[in-house]
């Protein structure tokens, strides 16, 4: 048996002798090839285990090396490659979107149905369209401001003086002495350090938070924030906690499960901030400050407290919620406001301790990159924050006017008042059929109670009364709220004029929703 | 879930099933992947990033060879020292302090507010190059190990367990953070649960509504 498979075999065993000695003979006619014998004889050292492993790493090696090189991370994972024939098909079958899409007809009917004015707004404007004189109950005029004599005057003043104002970044040349002038108003008003002035109210807060929240850092927001705070929080790149809206005990579980959190990543303590508003804005409840500032003090957070609808709204005087609540200023770390509500004039401020107020002249972006408010603005800033000052009384007529709006509205069949019964903007909703009140997406027909709260508006306005619906952005939101109508109660109309326009609203209402039933 | 609040305003607070990395299970061993949210990535093209592209030099590349060869110099010096010892000195030695400096720490020492944070979760392996695999540097830093192993068993002859040390201090030091397949990816040990249900755990915003007609990423929305 052996004798005949050697046998069969050795023409096989002789050739592959043979090649062998052919291949050997060749190699050692290359340059150098004596070299890299000898060196692998050497590290042969007679032992076949360890050549073989080390003979893998090389092969694994050459292989990496021979590797052609991948996209990097920020090409996207999407690319394809298209032959030519496919570009040019691409190519011919396009054809170019219009820059803004066609408006449905919703939205047509959106855009007609605001109302235009002719001449100044007011508590008592006079529509374009009709020129019929209307209550307004749509514009933020809280404590009568709008059209007030002594600030025209003192406004036609600083045009003559000033000009319109420079239009530049108040870092650069845009800071006049009355944006100062404001700045220390302001300050001394509220009773902080110090404060800056931002042009616009809107990317106030937007500024001040990505100023001091950083990547890394810890906000601890409500749901219910209004938009600006959202693009506030969403630019600072910071880690969001969320907490259920004006409930005071789930930001303290969120506030204990963050340091919870923390502790088991043994990361090291970063900032952490609490951000709220003092009224919020998409439906008028109010904050309890004292308990806020109460466990911002335990849990060892800074609190960044919006006051656009608060400040020049509450409290004796129309500081906001510190004089309401009696807390001292210093205890929030930055108050934002809005001089645009509050004080009708323009632009929004944040106070605070200096350092604070110094750092956003550097590090608050609208501050850097924006035009500061012409002079004008900043002086009637100046002048309202004096008439808020030398009449208090204003307020009282704000709050009574409240109160006769809601009292009558309560009475309304059909709708739901929400918010804090001492919040300026007056928030109502249509009341629904089902028990439970947090609807879910799939049964909720938002176009369809907004149509119906437009129709309400219409009517209104047709019986002279200026509504509006509270707008929002949809689907750009973090939470989706119902639509609502807001009514911003001004100290401008007399608690006579104001019954009276509640009473055209709830006739409005309840005409429009016995048509639907 | 949202538990029913006499606010009317609340639509939907349902927690979003799938939130990247950070699912809640609590195995002993989980692989997550880090750094791979759009603001990260546009954070990181905004401007160079000089950490990671000094290995791109061709000094860089040199300084390998010169600084094993005057370790091996002088740990030669050391009396007493042999030829096995000492190879698997520098060996370990430079596996070591390689593995610090390119898979361990994180972030970018200086002018780290240039980007704003973006580099923080990333080793120096990965932020060089952008995170794309098989580029130059890279090879040369995946093979000089590799060389430095071979020739130390070249030059000595390893009893069994200081080469079964060499190699293995090799391949889990030196080869396995550099393959392409563990880029940006965390090897997590008894992680705990996320956060509780009713404060959803998000870097960036959770998009509550399952709006169809809209972008699921925030931050696509918000470029459009």
């Amino acid at each position: 048996m052996d004798s005949s498979t050697s046998v069969a075999l050795e023409p096989v065993l002789s050739f592959l002798a043979f090649s062998l000695s052919k291949l050997e003979s060749g190699f050692y006619r290359i340059p150098g090839s004596a070299v890299v014998a000898r060196y692998v004889k050497s590290s042969h050292q007679n032992d076949p285990g360890r050549t073989i492993l080390e003979l893998i790493l090389v092969i694994f090696a050459i292989r990496t090396l021979l590797q052609s090189r991948t996209r990097t991370d920020r090409s996207g994972k999407h690319f394809i490659k298209f032959s030519e024939k496919e570009i040019d098909e691409l190519v011919d079958e396009w054809v170019p979107e219009p820059l803004a899409q066609p408006l449905t007809e919703w939205e047509q009917r959106d855009l007609s149905s605001v109302p235009v004015i002719s001449g100044p707004n007011g508590p008592k404007p006079k529509l374009l369209a009709t020129g019929k004189i209307v209550t307004n109950l749509a514009s933020f005029n809280f404590a009568g401001l709008a059209g007030n004599e002594k600030v025209k005057e003192r406004a036609l003043e600083t045009l003559q003086k000033y000009g319109l104002g420079s239009c530049g970044p108040p870092g650069f040349y845009g800071t006049i002495d009355v944006h100062l002038d404001l700045e220390h108003d302001i300050a001394e008003f509220l009773g902080t350090e110090a404060s800056i002035l931002y042009s616009q109210g809107f990317s106030t807060i937007s500024s001040v938070i990505p100023a001091f929240c950083k990547r890394g850092d810890i906000i601890v927001a409500d749901r219910s924030v209004n938009f600006a705070i959202q693009k506030g929080i969403l630019i600072s790149r910071s880690t969001v906690r969320w907490f259920d809206h004006n409930d005071l005990k789930s930001l303290e579980d969120t506030l204990i499960s963050v340091e919870k959190e923390r502790k088991k990543r043994k990361g090291p303590l970063t900032r952490r901030f609490i951000i709220t508003e003092g009224i919020f804005e998409r439906d008028g409840e109010m904050v309890d400050l004292p308990k806020l500032v109460e466990l911002k003090l335990k849990y060892k957070y800074r609190l960044i407290l919006d006051e656009s609808i608060s400040f020049g709204t509450m409290g004796r005087t129309g500081r906001g919620l510190t004089e309401l609540y009696n807390v001292p200023a210093e205890q929030i770390d930055m108050l934002v406001g809005s001089v645009a509500n509050g004080l009708c004039s323009a632009g929004g401020f944040c106070a605070g301790s200096s350092i604070v107020v110094d750092h956003q002249r550097i590090n608050g972006t609208s501050f850097v990159f924006s035009a500061s408010m012409p002079a004008l603005l900043a002086t009637s800033g100046s002048e309202a924050i004096i008439f808020l000052r030398n009449n208090p009384s204003v307020l009282l007529n704000l709050q009574d006017n409240i109160r006769a709006i809601r009292a009558v509205l309560e009475k309304t069949e059909g709708i739901t008042l929400l918010g804090h019964r001492a919040s300026p903007i007056i928030h109502f909703c249509l009341r629904t059929q089902q028990q439970s009140l947090a609807v879910t997406q799939l049964t909720y027909d938002y176009e369809a109670e907004e149509r119906i709260l437009q129709d309400i508006v219409d009517d209104s306005i047709a019986n002279g009364v200026l509504l509006t619906r509270a707008k929002h952005l949809r689907g750009q939101e973090m939470v989706e709220s119902r639509p609502t109508i807001r009514i911003a109660a001004t100290a401008a109309l007399s608690r006579k004029e104001v019954e009276k326009a509640a009473g055209v609203v709830k006739a409005s209402v309840t005409r429009i929703l016995s048509k639907r039933r | 879930m949202s538990r029913p609040s006499p606010k009317l305003l609340h639509l939907t607070v349902s927690v979003p099933a799938d939130i990247k990395g950070r699912r809640r299970s609590g195995s002993i061993v989980k692989v997550e992947e880090v750094g791979g949210r759009t603001e990260e990535l546009l954070d990181r093209s905004a401007y160079l990033n000089i950490n990671a592209n000094w290995v791109n030099a061709k000094g860089a590349w040199l300084i390998h060879v010169v600084l094993v060869f005057m370790g091996k110099i002088i740990i030669d010096t050391i009396p007493g020292m042999t030829q096995q010892i000492s190879w698997t000195l520098v060996n370990l030695i430079y596996l070591n302090l390689s593995y610090l400096m390119f898979h361990w720490v994180t972030g970018i020492p200086f002018d780290n507010e240039l980007h704003g944070g973006a580099y923080d979760d990333l080793t120096l392996w990965e932020q060089i190059d952008d995170g794309a695999q098989y580029t130059p540097s890279k090879k040369w830093l995946f093979t000089a190990p590799i060389l430095l192993f071979l020739a130390s068993t070249h030059y000595t002859n390893y009893n069994p367990w200081l080469f079964a040390i060499n190699l293995t201090a090799l391949i889990v030091l030196a080869i396995i953070p550099k393959l392409p397949q563990l880029h940006r990816q965390r090897v997590r040990f008894l992680t705990g649960d996320a956060s509780g249900v009713s404060t959803p755990v998000t870097p960036s915003f959770p998009r509550m509504d399952q709006n169809p007609l809209h972008a699921t990423n925030p931050a696509d929305a918000h470029f459009g």
